[in-house]
């Protein structure tokens, strides 16, 4: 049986040497937690939205993650006929698939994952002006008494593509595109769910939403594990074919 | 890296795409509700009749209302205060406005015809329509009636059906008899 290994910190270089030399290539597993940075950026630049998103990932083979989100959100609604404040939070939990097969001992990942999502929330209505195609008496009857939607919920999947990658040892930035499916909701009396956290806006056409993470996140590894031997070899086979081209 | 920058491209265009017909309200949207009066005959009462020449401006309104510039019609489509539980409208038939061959001086115009004051009583709802549209308005407990001035164009005024709601402009809420 040979292994095919390199040290710790592999460069490009040594990818060469690594198929005579035999040291042990191994795959780190562990709790990785973190941020969604996009969520507090846009809290700072847009005075109609507040929100914060905490991620972790625990590794369960070579490629299958584990993968949650728990995050909270205020975000205003502001059209011409219409001013209105979601609250709430949200919890997703499901898996990620690592499409990427990395270098030698490299973490980095190009995955594709599922969520199931839920939230809780609630609207406040702070104004609005009643829509009138005719304006032969103006201005229409408007109102800025508040009205609560209170104790709503919505259950969501959603379809992630991302990528990982580490960017110091044991430090990870995260990018990913969510498409969202909505599966259930509480529908408010005479109102509807323009937002639902975590969610994001909803659309008039259907049930569909998306969403973007840029996320920071740090793995604290439990144990490692030895690359399999075929999984090496396939893999350097393929660092070569790069590294010739 | 294909892969990757394929991604960023993905996360750019998603981030950004602003093109949202959502939030612009369609003319086709059925919104508050104007109420609708046909004309009848007072002596067959099954006929519509045209009133002619008839001027149609609010009480308080400085504008006359639009299609209703001394126009021929037995049909009344008339726009409501949603700003007030009460509407007045000015139904002068037979308007000739004669100015005496002088436009300058308005002393001495006279106005002919016949002006009754319509008043529409309701108590008004607010539905929602959507997030481009917000809430359009309905009307609930509408009575239609005029004021006696003692030589009324008007003879008869009766509404179409009995929960006397104006909720669409599918069909006429009252008919006026003349």
């Amino acid at each position: 049986m040979l292994l095919f290994c390199v040290s710790g910190n592999a460069q490009n270089d040594s990818v060469v040497s690594a198929i005579n030399d035999s040291i042990k290539i191994q795959n780190k597993y562990g709790l990785r937690i973190g941020a969604d940075l996009s969520k507090p950026i846009r809290s700072f630049i847009d005075d109609d939205y507040k929100g914060f998103e905490i991620n972790a990932d625990y590794r369960l083979t070579r490629k299958i993650y584990l993968a949650t989100e728990i995050g909270i959100e205020e975000k205003t609604t502001s059209t011409d006929f219409l001013n209105v404040t979601t609250t709430g939070s949200y919890l997703k939990a499901g898996v990620d698939y690592n499409l990427y097969k990395n270098w030698l001992d490299m973490e980095n990942m190009i995955y594709s994952g599922f969520r199931v999502g839920a939230s809780t929330f609630s609207h406040t209505r702070n104004s609005y002006l009643v829509y009138s195609q005719n304006q032969y008496w103006t201005p229409q009857f408007s109102s800025d008494e508040a009205k609560d939607f209170d104790g709503l919920t919505a259950i969501w999947a959603e379809l992630i593509f991302g990528i990982k990658a580490e960017v110091l040892n044991n430090l990870y930035f995260g990018l990913n595109v969510q498409f969202k499916m909505l599966l259930s909701e509480t529908e408010p009396d005479n109102f509807e769910n323009i937002y639902i956290p975590g969610f994001n806006k909803t659309y008039d056409s259907g049930g569909f939403g998306f969403g973007i993470g840029y996320n920071i996140s740090y793995l604290i590894p439990f144990y490692k594990k030895d690359k399999a031997k075929e999984t090496a070899l396939e893999e350097i086979k393929e660092s070569e074919e790069i590294i010739e081209e | 890296m294909k892969k990757i920058s394929l991604l960023i491209l993905l996360v750019i265009i998603v981030g950004n795409s602003g093109c949202e017909r959502d939030d612009i309200c369609a003319e086709t949207t059925p919104t508050t509700p104007r109420i609708i009066i046909r004309l009848y005959d007072i002596s067959n009462q099954e006929s519509t009749k045209n009133a002619f020449n008839l001027r149609v401006q609010g009480v308080d309104n400085p504008d006359v209302l639009e299609n209703y510039n001394i126009a021929t019609t037995d049909s009344l489509v008339l726009p409501l205060r949603t700003d007030a539980s009460i509407t007045e409208y000015k139904l002068h038939k037979d308007y000739v406005y004669d100015d005496n061959g002088t436009p300058d001086d308005t002393s001495d115009d006279i106005i002919y015809g016949n002006e009754d004051i319509l008043t529409i009583d309701y108590a008004t709802e607010e539905i929602y329509v959507s997030r481009a549209c917000g809430y359009k308005d309905t009307f609930k407990n509408v009575i239609v009636s005029q004021e006696d001035d003692g030589d009324n164009w008007i003879q008869l005024i009766q509404s179409v059906n009995d929960n006397l709601s104006v909720d669409d402009e599918k069909a006429a809420h009252y008919k006026i008899f003349h």
